[in-house]
């Protein structure tokens, strides 16, 4: 049921907007469904993403927050953590049950304390910090760990083309 | 599939077929009306056109033969009726036209209630459709083995009528599915769609008292058949009515409505068994009676009757999982008392609202009863603090294979070094914002310190500054733990406050493991402290408020460029939480917009100052620049670097405190 779920959404929506984080914003795409976010993130400060401001869609489950929503970057970004498609491959993005890279601990899964905020501040801190343990984007990991000037050369041209610059 | 197949078909758009039954109807009314005409007066001569129906369709009248048949009417309109059912030409016409309303009927319904279709309702509305004309013919020439064209005729009718419900129905769940996405949907939309629904329950009525006369002729086996697909009907319109009547409570409820979840599990529970034991008790009785074990048809039922089989069992499995969940957890978790709810004022942490009665988990989180049994049914550990909660705690031994959560939390194959170092990053995701204490970041960071090595030397250089200014404060610690935690921190404030904490004491070896465990445990109090801490849906924090203020007047009293821009950032701040939704719309989207052009501004000023400031200039303008995004109150003027270090040690004083209260008060609980 959709009800429980929309109660929250509503309520994280008037806590994102009242009182959001620094260099984030995050609405419902259109009132009409408020199960389709989409979020503006600025990439964090002292990182090769800094200054972008990079728009993610976020698919929300009639179940939310029993299970996790979806989240996807609209734009070009190249990360190791980011898939080509623009899926994010964060561990709290992930349902408790199902484990892709077989390593989290459940500790780090999704849970309903977590919430939208708290999902795009997790975002903002693995573009500062890419895993490249865990690559989705193994082409990405791959330059971070053996050619940081280039990587950093293509985020800096991705975070131009987010400013439409 | 046929249903592939069947889609490749072109069809005539609904104006031209509207067009062609008119003109058709009319053709046959005009040979009607002169028939009739002819007779009456000829009298006893009137023609009658063979028809004979080809292969493609069409009809071939052009043998007339003229018979003799005296009309049995005085009246023209029974005459006309006459000659209408009495000609096989016109009856088809009749029954296109039929169609024809049927369709244009559909329409209108569709217009009215449900104005333009969304994409996914008009594939469902598809989909729907030659699934259910593929399981009609499979009935009517597979089962019934229906020989004569009226049986046929009147089969085919039946169905139409049927169908047309079914697809309403899907239409009208499709729509309140989508509706129910939205807080913000008029009243009138609410309306036409039960109106819809109920129509189509009294119509389901109806045909049920058809089934019955028609039934009381034929015999049981034909009622049956008839009976079962009205009630499928019936039982699903309610099931839709039920869900709607529901979600409308719960939207116009202020509060939490405790037992909805459990209203929404039974009626849910009982409608899907219900539907889908007459569905298969239905396909049970078509494969026994057609006597069609060896042919396709018994094939397309036998899957389907496998199907059905298997939903019935996933549906009681999954209800023996959810009475098992709620008495474990009634007999496990108690009620929470009066005086536990006042100390905790904290909302649910699963739905947000306020607790009015909850349950208490061991390690004394608090949650409703609803929000906790469905969030148990789907994983075994609280929610904030992921204490497993296995009905079996001897379980929790760590070298046995079970794999609950709990050994999911300490993988004996990961060394203990790297584990810490995980639990370690936990706390400090809240670098990035200032006012909350931490949360839980999702990465594992055990590559992290390898990566932090390979910095650059004028990096560690740096690194070697904010190290001695966290030695000036506590001289004691050795230099190598202060450089490392400041790699992970890269900042003097946070590897204070982590020496404050005394997470930053170089631990003997042995105890790394307890460590990292203890550390998870604070790390999820801090997420939980968060939950507090930061202002929710409707009580904006109080310090929040302030800080949200002061930058905007210094950045009006102050002309630089820096300022301004500053009081531009925090513009995203001042969002208001309008009540009507388009308002909140626009005013989304000017935030949007506000933050890219700050961001274009901010980005283009940077590429400009980069030629012009020296390397150290601009180090030492990232560190105050940092320190401004670390809290919003201390930008109050970036100038004043004695009023920023002030300000900045007092935050760290504060997080200490309040981390340092945290920790007393969980040690209290236990
Ligand atoms: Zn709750
Ligand atoms: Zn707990």
């Amino acid at each position: 049921m959709a009800g429980s779920a929309l109660k929250r959404l509503m309520a994280e929506y008037k806590q994102m907007t009242l009182n959001p984080p620094e260099g984030i914003i995050a609405g419902p795409v259109n009132e009409e469904n408020f199960f389709e976010w989409e979020a503006l993130i600025m990439g964090p400060e002292g990182t090769c993403f800094e200054g972008g401001v990079f728009p993610a869609r976020l698919t929300f489950p009639p179940d939310y927050p029993l299970g996790p929503p979806k989240m996807k970057f609209t734009c070009d970004l190249f990360h190791p953590n980011i898939y080509s498609d623009g899926r994010v491959c964060i561990s709290i993005l992930h349902a408790p049950g199902d484990d892709p890279m077989g390593y989290e601990t459940s500790a780090e899964r999704w849970s309903p304390v977590q919430s939208v905020e708290k999902i795009l501040l997790s975002v903002v801190s693995m573009l500062a910090e890419p895993n490249d343990e865990s690559a989705a984007n193994v082409d990405a990991a791959k330059m971070w760990r053996e050619e940081r000037d280039k990587f950093e050369e293509i985020a800096e041209k991705h975070v131009k083309k987010s400013l439409g610059l | 599939m046929p249903v592939i197949l069947l889609e490749r078909i072109p069809l005539p758009s609904l104006r031209a077929y509207t067009g062609f039954s008119v003109v058709l109807l009319a053709c046959a009314l005009f040979y009607a009306h002169q028939v009739v005409l002819n007779a009456e007066s000829v009298g006893l001569e009137i023609p009658v056109v063979s028809v004979e129906q080809l292969d493609d369709g069409s009809f071939n009248n052009n043998e007339i033969q003229y018979m003799n048949v005296s009309l049995p009417y005085d009246a023209y309109v029974w005459n006309m009726m006459y000659v209408m059912t009495a000609e096989a030409w016109c009856v088809w016409t009749l029954v296109n036209t039929a169609y024809c309303c049927l369709i244009l009927l559909g329409k209108l319904v569709q217009k009215i209630v449900f104005g333009e279709l969304r994409v996914s309702e008009q594939q469902h509305l598809k989909d729907k459709f030659w699934n259910f004309l593929f399981y009609k013919f499979i009935f009517v020439f597979g089962v019934m083995n229906v020989q004569t064209m009226e049986e046929v005729v009147l089969w085919v009718a039946w169905f139409t009528i049927l169908g047309f419900f079914h697809l309403l129905t899907q239409l009208a769940k499709d729509r309140f599915e989508y509706v129910s996405f939205s807080p913000t949907t008029p009243h009138f939309i609410h309306l036409k769609l039960l109106s819809l629904l109920c129509v189509i329950v009294v119509s389901c009525c109806g045909l049920l008292t058809v089934c019955g006369l028609v039934g009381f002729q034929m015999g049981l086996t034909i009622f049956a058949f008839m009976a079962a697909e009205c009630l499928l009907l019936a039982i699903r319109t309610l099931y839709v009515v039920a869900r709607y009547c529901l979600h409308l409570t719960d939207m116009n409820l202020e509060g939490v409505w405790e037992n909805r979840a459990t209203y929404v599990y039974y009626t849910e529970l009982i409608f899907e068994l219900a539907a889908l034991s007459i569905d298969f008790g239905h396909h049970l009785h078509m494969l026994l009676w057609g006597n069609i074990f060896l042919s396709m048809a018994s094939l397309v039922i036998c899957m389907q009757l496998r199907y059905l089989f298997y939903e019935f069992q996933r549906r009681i499995k999954r209800h023996k999982n959810y009475r098992r969940v709620v008495k474990h957890m009634e007999e496990r978790f108690s009620m929470a008392t009066t005086e536990e709810l006042n100390n905790n004022n904290d909302d649910c942490a699963v739905c947000w609202e306020k607790m009015e009665t909850a349950r208490k988990l061991p390690c004394g989180h608090l949650f409703h009863n609803s929000c906790l049994r469905s969030w148990l049914e789907q994983d075994t550990s609280c929610p904030t603090c992921r204490l497993s909660l296995n009905e079996h705690p001897v379980n929790r031994d760590p070298n046995s294979n079970v794999p609950d959560n709990q050994n999911r939390e300490v993988p004996p194959a990961n060394p203990p070094g790297n584990q810490t170092m995980n639990h370690f990053f936990h706390f400090d995701g809240s670098r990035y914002v200032s006012w909350l204490p931490s949360f839980s970041v999702e990465v594992t960071h055990t590559n992290m310190l390898a990566n932090h090595n390979r910095l650059t030397p004028a990096q560690t250089s740096q690194l070697d500054n904010m190290a001695r200014q966290v030695l000036q404060v506590f001289p004691h610690m050795p230099l190598n733990a202060v450089v490392d935690d400041l790699r992970v921190t890269r900042s003097v404030d946070f590897t204070i406050e982590n020496i404050l904490e005394g997470r930053l004491q170089a631990p003997p070896p042995g105890t790394l493991l307890t460590r990292a465990l203890g550390e998870e445990e604070t790390s999820s109090d801090d997420s939980d402290n968060y939950q507090t801490a930061s202002a929710r849906a409707d009580g904006v924090d109080i310090d929040q408020q302030d800080y949200l203020e002061i930058p905007n007047e210094t950045g009006d009293n102050n002309g630089s460029e820096t300022d301004n821009e500053r009081s531009d950032t925090l513009s995203q701040f001042s969002g208001r939480f309008s009540k009507s939704a388009n308002e909140r719309e626009t005013m989304l989207e000017d935030r949007k917009n506000d933050m890219l052009e700050i961001a274009r501004r901010r980005f283009l000023a940077k590429k400009s100052d980069d030629n012009s400031l020296s390397s150290e200039e601009t180090e030492e303008a990232s560190v105050s620049d940092y320190s401004d995004n670390i809290n919003t109150s201390s930008a109050s003027n970036s100038g004043d670097t004695s009023d920023t270090v002030r300000r900045r040690r007092e935050l760290a004083y504060m997080a200490a405190t309040r981390r340092l209260g945290q920790q007393t008060y969980d040690t209290s609980i236990e």
